[in-house]
């Protein structure tokens, strides 16, 4: 089922198929052995989304998002990002992209963030106005003020982060390929990253492809996600759906001051942890809301205090993966 | 297509070449150590034996001398430092995201590198070597003039083609780098073949006769050898344009199929991911 390409999508992939030859032994002689690693997968991204790529270690992620920047060559299948093919317009394609991998860096260690944007500056040849103007915005948004005319070496984590943002964004894409954005930064510096990506969907349109193994990013981001494994799409939805279909269970907790007393529930709940002085009950709130638990057990003798929460985001994913054998 | 992302990683790798000024320093003690000891050794070579027919004078050999080791840094010892780096660390996917054709890109880099690591030793040796060394009476030891105004100017063009070729050379020690995904056997490679058949070890026209042919047709005499013998006005058969010739070929023959192994690579490397 091939769907042709939309105008007013920023990718479209179809079919997509790579297999890494590999050789066992690591000898001369050894055999080689095909790995699958995209097992022909398709989705399309309009411009201006947010979309998340998420997936278990191995599961083909990278190797999609590296077709995707064109510095990788599938086995089959086609790609369009802005109307081009990234492999064979490699130059052509590159210029209209920016792409921050969060594990390495490609701003110059030995310079400063402002001369390595002005490197950047005449690499993809941007005008000297919209240069100065470009980096003034990036500098407000990301708060580079500070760090401009430090060497790349002694920036932290959070600040080079900030900075590689910048140098992905000096000209203009219409696309930006986020691979870990926020791998091992503090919380502050999430949320900024997190904030900074928001804004620049919202004002500028920018098209986003975030891979990230931190669901927090998924969850304040992402309007879609797309979930991979073993080269397959296991799914493609906004988020909220993949919460109520894959975890919709929710969880009440009751505190007491003495032992907790024997109780019968509804249908839809039951009883999941017992301790000293508290009960944990998990429910299914299609079968039975939230309020008629709550006013089941409300007026249980020795009762102090009751919290409702929901699985974590982080509880879902690997409940997902796991139903798939991801 | 604008040559402006190539002036800038020109500029960018003269930058880092010439921030080292202690290595350059450090490196013109050294060379002028070697220098000195080789010079000594070719005095007592010259003067146990007066009557054989060397193919070059003393002097000759001196100046060479000079020239070779104010030029050590000149020659492809191995691939770029910035190219090691990110192929060690992964980084070089970056390399492969810019909108730049990557031989001119790499090559302006290794050529800047190049020459800002050899331009401030070579003027400042041969200073030291020349005038300096008149001034202080060891004239004898010094680094002579060329052998002509023209011939100068012939050296002058001769070099700047070395320089080239010998940027061309490190383009495949940068190719190799990517393909292992380490800089080591570009420097175990490099620097041997470098050292020896630029006659940086020993003048190429001193060697025997009958070696004497391959070792001018090599690539690596276009380097520093052929410039030389120019501003030596010394013997190259069929003549300076032989020379000149010679570095031409070179230069043409390594940037095609460098070329090439360079697309095939790149295409290995998106083939297998990098």
């Amino acid at each position: 089922m091939q769907t042709p390409p939309s105008p007013s999508d920023a990718i479209t992939v179809s079919n997509l198929r790579k297999t890494y030859r590999i050789r066992e032994g690591g000898s001369w002689r050894g055999k080689t052995r095909d790995i699958v690693a995209l097992d022909g997968i398709s989705f399309s991204v309009p411009k201006g989304q947010i979309a998340g790529f998420i997936g278990p270690n191995g599961a083909g992620k990278s190797t999609a998002i590296k077709i995707l920047s064109g510095i990788l060559r599938p086995t089959s299948g086609e790609v369009q990002v802005n109307g081009l093919v990234p492999w064979t317009n490699r130059i052509a394609h590159v210029a209209r992209i920016g792409v921050v991998f969060g594990q390495r860096t490609q701003l110059w260690w030995d310079l400063s963030v402002a001369e390595g944007l002005a490197l950047l500056r005449d690499i993809y040849g941007v005008e000297p106005e919209r240069f100065t103007r470009n980096r003034a915005r990036l500098a407000d948004a990301l708060d580079l003020g500070a760090i401009m005319d430090q060497s790349v070496r002694q920036l932290s984590l959070g600040q080079r982060m900030r900075a590689e943002i910048a140098a992905s964004l000096i000209h203009d894409p219409d696309i930006l390929i986020l691979d870990e954005p926020t791998i091992g930064l503090d919380a502050p510096s999430k949320l900024a990253v997190r904030a900074f990506v928001h804004e620049l969907c919202r004002d500028r349109g920018t098209t986003v492809l975030l891979t990230t193994h931190d669901m927090h990013d998924i969850e304040a981001l992402a309007e879609r996600v797309i979930v991979i494994g073993h080269g397959r799409i296991l799914a493609d939805s906004p988020f909220e759906d993949l919460r109520t279909t894959t975890l919709s269970e929710r969880i009440l907790e009751l505190d007491f001051h003495d032992t907790p007393p024997e109780l019968t529930l509804p249908a839809g709940a039951h009883e999941t942890a017992r301790e000293p002085h508290s009960l944990t009950i998990t429910f299914d709130p299609s079968q039975i809301p939230a309020p008629a638990l709550v006013a089941h057990v409300g007026h249980l003798p020795g009762l102090d205090d009751l919290r409702i929460s929901r699985p974590s985001i982080d509880e879902i994913i690997t409940r997902f993966y796991a139903d798939h054998a991801a | 297509m604008s040559l402006r992302p190539y002036l800038t990683a020109f500029g960018l790798q003269w930058k880092i070449g010439l921030r080292y000024r202690i290595a350059v320093v450090a490196g013109l003690v050294a060379q002028m150590w070697f220098g000195a000891v080789t010079l000594m050794a070719y005095a007592s070579v010259y003067h146990a034996a007066p009557d054989v027919q060397a193919p070059l004078s003393l002097r000759q050999a001196m100046t060479y001398t000079w020239i070779q080791q104010s030029l050590f840094t000149l020659l492809p010892l191995g691939c770029l430092p910035a190219i090691g780096d990110a192929a060690r660390t992964g980084a070089i996917v970056y390399d492969l995201l810019r909108p730049v054709d990557m031989w001119n890109w790499w090559l302006s880099a290794s050529l800047a590198r190049l020459l800002g690591n050899a331009v401030p030793r070579a003027v400042l040796l041969a200073c030291v070597a020349g005038p300096l060394a008149i001034l202080v009476g060891l004239g004898a030891w010094s680094l002579a003039g060329p052998a002509s105004l023209i011939s100068a100017a012939l050296a002058l063009l001769s070099i700047t083609l070395g320089a080239l070729l010998s940027a061309t050379i490190v383009m495949w020690w940068n190719i190799l780098t990517a393909r292992t995904l380490s800089p080591l056997g570009s420097y175990a490679v490099g620097t041997p073949l470098a050292v020896l058949l630029s006659g940086m070890l020993l003048p190429l026209p001193l060697y025997p006769d009958w070696v004497r042919p391959f070792l001018l047709a090599q690539p690596f005499a276009g380097i520093t050898d052929i410039p030389i013998r120019i501003y030596l006005g010394t013997f190259i058969p069929g003549g300076v344009a032989t020379g000149l010739g010679l570095q031409i070929f070179w230069l043409t023959a390594l940037t095609l199929l460098g070329r090439l192994w360079m697309r095939q690579t790149v295409n290995r490397l998106e083939v297998q991911g990098a």
